[in-house]
């Protein structure tokens, strides 16, 4: 396994290595790989370097932070004082937000050494990161595969040791997915774990930011810097965790209670479905109890996430009209026009489909039958979770449908590529914590991901729960050799 | 066919997005299909008519709201750094060639 | 007319928080462009709104003062319409929802009006249009507004009226808001149909946008109701529309439609949790409202005494108000107090604005002591007068100007003398006065009042005079 931010921390600060040596390793690598990979869209080398200097003084001062002269990426939706934040849309080139978001301001604090702003499929929309207005990140495990999405960029840049860790944002499965398809450990954490200011919006009730990492350890670490309660956003809670998570993983299974429901095996590809079986069967040998339950409601899922995801889309992206920032159209002949070719030129089509269907579902004489019923559906999805932790201290199930789809493969059109997001969409609908490990590969080399679900604010159990079976299932994929050299 | 072109274009005008006329006959067919898939929440489960809050039934008291403190405003040069500035004000022209 | 006006008013409200409704910026009126922004209230991606607890509390106080019934539980809503002023291309306001619902203003005439209900909501930004250009500035983006809603109650132009009046009144009383109509810190939008009497069908209604001062809400009334009449009476029917009141032709037209739809497609807003107020903060808020204006006008005149005439002059403005109760609280008398303030301190004041400032430089209690010495006869109204003219100009109490001594000073005997000395300077008008010419027993006043300097009883001076001179 590659070296983790703990041991990395602890050669800084012993001063075995320097953080701008670090920094400029990875520098190289990204230099050497990326024009391939397309991990990064905005590369900030500069600001790195200045990040690196300042925390090798901190380092030397002594009693630096874990994350400090750690080089690291934030996914391109996340706000970036003075730094490019486009979400890879053309509607956004340019776009220099002049704030900076919580969970940077929180990480700059620590001392993290910024490398870039990653790929993802425009506005966050996408399981392939391909919707990208500068072209697909591709899988560094095979390069003729998608990295998943949305945040494609993020995973890659992990996966290819082009960032020691980088952060993505999960809507509908936007951090797991892709950590699946790549190989690497993606956390979602409770919905108002983590402040979401600075993130911009896709589907603001369901939208969080969350680590992408190689181990779990190191997304317990980036967790517990990014965690807490903002008085910038509302919907966050300053959850009291007790303790640092990283601190408390080492927790064996015994005992606990491992809650599977068939709902979320159905329409599985088989080897992902005997892989997580396998990983479910080392949980029980090492004295977790299974437990069979049942989540009714999650067959509806699917599309009250799609419903609610895309009605709050659509309020959210009425902004980019030309005016304040961003892409504003060439010639036009009233401000009307101006506004109506300026996003007609400015989102790609997948952006389009979904305002259309959010201004759909919250249009006058198709509220109640489309929005309204999908809250109200989201009410009962939220309950079945209730009910079914009340027996259960985690859940698992497949990340994924299937591993990484080739890339520009089309399918049958958009909806089959929404019914892949099965596994991961209840987790943002109930608002509950979900990390995912990778627990082995298909028959083509391909990684598969694991998913283990929690109750609100139990990230502690979930990350324990992984990282027993990290350590305990061994090198269940291959080590990605490249990238930056240490 | 759940939608019509003209549907279609009465939802577009409200998104303030256009489509030229291929794209409109390709997004047609494929936002039927979406509708569709949207559809099959009617399928099941009766809704009541319980009033839908926002994000589900978390809710703030009147003491942990804002209290009415000024903060300072940022200056007028970062308000307009993404574009374009007429003395201070945000601006365009009503039309360009 | 053979008709029946059905009208009802939509009135937005500036409130007058220090901070905008969901950021810190300041809400102060004018600045320099855009320099009273932020990410929030410019719409910057990323931003999230935090509700500003004022607004919450100023909406509960106008919905108490407006005896409405206080929703317990609210959320905010998202109206989405993409327009140029409107930063995020939607309105964070409130539908299904609202702070209040289901109150009323009692007009004089003993009429309720009903208040259908008032949420709150934000303000969008200014647009200038200019030599082809349009300029934005988003200082006023995020005022908090609130918007009172009537029910269709008013039937006519004087109701329509008196019924914004009386709303500004109280509004401004409660202290949420300044409620200047000129400067758009209240704009009134108004709702009319006709139906011929005893139909219990409404009309076709119109709706007049934006109208900006409480005569223009009754002309505009009158205009639309013709307006309407007309079309009537050539057996047509009324356009549902919105329409645009013009003052210097005082005619109303149909506006250009802004916005083509109004699918406004709400829907609660994410990013702001809903809010619960319980009841101990309600009777908080209750028990911190002043005594609401037409309480205090019934009580100035039924318990005070006041001519309806004057009450009606000083409850109006609530520093006023305060400053004449202040005065009576110090020991001056209702009547002294209130024909000084009314007769000598507003004739300082020319508009309305001045006396809703009231901003004079002395206190209620230094008017009192002045009060006090007419209430004691000490010294005349007149003096009175003058003396407190003099204390509003330098800001000094009034023993600056009446010295104690001044005051002893006149005994029975010395006025006695006095009198004595009046008669012998004025034969001629002694004279007069024997042969019946009464009026001229003034010459002899103004004698003695020359003589002390204004400070003789004037009542006791009379009977000596008349006395001396053998009537």
């Amino acid at each position: 396994m590659r070296t983790g931010i703990s041991e990395l921390a602890k050669r800084l600060q012993s001063r075995e290595i320097s953080a701008m040596e670090l920094t400029k390793a990875y520098i190289g690598a990204i230099e050497k790989l990326n024009p391939t990979i397309n991990a990064y869209v905005y590369l900030t080398f500069d600001t790195a370097m200045k990040a690196a200097e300042k925390a090798d003084q901190r380092l030397k001062e002594g009693g630096a932070p874990l994350l400090c002269g750690i080089p690291m990426a934030l996914k391109d939706n996340i706000c970036t004082d003075g730094l490019n934040t486009t979400c890879c849309s053309k509607i956004l080139k340019g776009f220099k937000p002049y704030y900076d978001a919580t969970v940077w301001e929180k990480l700059k604090a620590h001392g993290a050494v910024l490398l870039g702003k990653t790929n993802m499929d425009e506005f966050a929309m996408g399981s392939t990161s391909e919707t990208s207005c500068y072209g697909a990140p591709l899988n560094p495990r095979n390069t003729n595969y998608v990295t998943g999405g949305s945040s494609g960029g993020s995973a890659a840049a992990v996966c290819a040791n082009l960032a020691v860790y980088s952060l993505g944002s999960d809507t509908g499965g936007s951090i797991r997915q892709p950590a699946s398809f790549c190989g690497v450990v993606g956390l979602k954490p409770t919905y108002g774990a983590v402040s979401r200011y600075g993130l911009i919006a896709y589907g603001s009730s369901l939208d969080q930011i969350g680590p992408m990492t190689n181990s779990v350890k190191d997304a317990a670490i980036v967790f517990d810097a990014i965690k807490g309660g903002d008085r910038r956003d509302q919907t966050s809670v300053d959850y009291d965790y007790g303790s640092s998570l990283a601190e408390c993983l080492d927790r064996d299974v015994k005992g606990m209670r491992i809650g599977v429901a068939e709902e979320f095996f159905d329409g599985i590809n088989p080897e992902i479905k005997s892989k997580i079986e396998e990983a479910i069967k080392l949980f029980e040998r090492n004295g977790a109890v299974i437990e069979n339950i049942r989540l009714p409601a999650l067959k509806l899922a699917l599309p009250v996430y799609y419903i609610i995801a895309c009605a709050e889309a659509s309020s959210n992206l009425g902004r980019y009209d030309g005016i304040r920032y961003g892409y504003r159209t060439s010639s036009y002949t009233s401000i009307e026009d101006m506004i109506v070719k300026t996003r007609s030129e400015g989102f790609g089509d997948e952006v389009k489909r979904r305002i259309m269907l959010g201004t759909y579902v919250l249009s006058s004489g198709y509220y109640d039958a489309y929005y309204k019923k999908a809250c109200l559906i989201r009410e009962e999805i939220n309950r079945e979770f209730d009910a079914v932790f009340e027996k259960c201290d985690v859940l698992v199930a497949p990340t994924a449908p299937n591993t990484a789809f080739p890339l520009n493969y089309k399918g049958a059109g958009p909806v089959e590529m929404y019914l892949s997001d099965i596994c991961t969409v209840p987790v943002n609908i109930a608002g509950v914590p979900a990390i995912s490990v990778p627990c082995g590969e298909d028959s083509n080399g391909l990684p598969v991901g694991m998913q283990i679900i929690g109750k609100k604010f139990d990230e502690a159990t979930v990350l324990q729960a992984a990282h027993f079976y990290e350590q305990s299932a061994g090198e269940v994929i291959g080590v990605y050799e490249g990238g930056a050299r240490i | 066919m759940k939608i019509s072109k003209t549907e279609v274009e009465k939802l577009a005008k409200l998104a303030k997005l256009s489509f030229s006329d291929e794209e409109l006959e390709r997004f047609t067919a494929e936002f039927d299909e979406i509708i569709a898939f949207a559809d099959t929440i009617n399928q099941s489960i009766e809704g009541g008519t319980e009033q839908i809050r926002s994000v589900g039934a978390r809710m703030v008291s009147f003491d942990d709201l804002r209290p009415d403190e000024v903060v300072p405003s940022l200056p007028n040069e970062k308000i307009l750094s993404n574009v374009e500035g007429y003395n201070g004000f945000f601006g365009l022209e009503r039309s360009k060639k | 007319m053979n008709y029946e006006i059905v009208c009802g008013i939509e009135t937005h409200i500036e409130l007058a928080t220090k901070t905008k409704i969901f950021c810190g910026c300041t809400t102060e009126f004018g600045g320099e462009p855009n320099t009273h922004c932020c990410p929030v209230c410019t719409g910057q991606p990323g931003s999230l709104p935090i509700l500003n607890q004022k607004v919450v509390e100023y909406a509960i106080k106008a919905g108490l003062a407006l005896n409405c019934k206080i929703n317990t539980k609210s959320h905010m809503d998202r109206k989405n319409y993409v327009y140029p002023d409107l930063p995020k291309a939607y309105q964070i306001s409130q539908y299904d929802e609202p702070l209040c619902e289901k109150g009323y203003i009692e007009l004089d005439s003993g009429k309720r009006i009903g208040i259908t209900r008032i949420h709150i909501e934000e303000d969008a930004g200014k647009l200038v249009h200019e030599n082809g250009y349009t300029y934005i500035d988003y200082n006023r983006s995020g005022v908090p507004l609130i918007e009172i809603v009537s029910e269709p109650d008013i039937s006519s132009a004087e109701e329509a009226r008196e019924y914004a009046e009386k709303l500004q009144l109280i509004m401004r009383y409660i202290g949420i808001s300044d409620c200047k109509m000129q400067e758009g810190s209240m704009r009134c939008d108004v709702n009319l149909s006709l139906r011929k009497p005893g139909d219990s069908r409404f009309g076709v209604r119109t709706e007049i946008k934006n109208i900006n001062s409480l005569s223009f809400i009754q002309k505009a009334v009158m205009a639309e109701a013709e307006r309407q009449a007309d079309i009537l009476d050539a057996g047509g029917t009324v356009v549902q529309q919105t329409m645009r009141y013009d003052e210097a032709t005082n005619s109303v037209s149909p506006m250009r439609d802004k916005e083509n739809s109004d699918d406004y497609r709400y829907f609660p807003d994410p990013d702001i949790l809903r809010f619960s107020i319980n009841d101990e903060k309600v009777e908080e808020i209750r028990a911190s409202l002043p005594e609401l204006p037409f309480d205090k006008l019934k009580r100035y005149v039924n318990v005070l005494g006041l001519p309806e005439a004057t009450a009606r002059q000083i409850f109006r403005y609530r520093k006023v108000a305060e400053f004449f109760e202040g005065a009576l609280a110090e020991g001056a008398s209702v009547k002294n107090a209130a024909n000084l303030i009314v007769g000598t301190i507003f004739s300082n004041m020319d508009t309305e604005e001045e006396k809703e400032l009231f901003d004079i430089r002395i206190s209620a209690a230094q008017f009192a002591a002045l009060v006090k010495l007419a209430d004691e006869k000490k010294i005349n109204i007149g003096v009175a007068q003058s003396t407190l003219q003099k204390m509003l100009e330098s800001g000094k109490p009034v023993e600056e100007f009446i010295k104690p001594e001044d005051l002893a000073g006149i005994s029975d005997e010395e006025l006695e003398s006095l009198c004595k000395e009046a008669i012998d300077a004025n034969p001629k008008a002694v004279a007069d006065v024997r042969s019946g010419k009464d009026k001229a027993i003034n010459v002899m006043f103004g004698y003695i009042m020359k003589k002390t300097g204004g400070k003789a009883d004037i009542r006791k001076a009379e009977v000596l005079l008349r006395k001396l001179i053998g009537q």
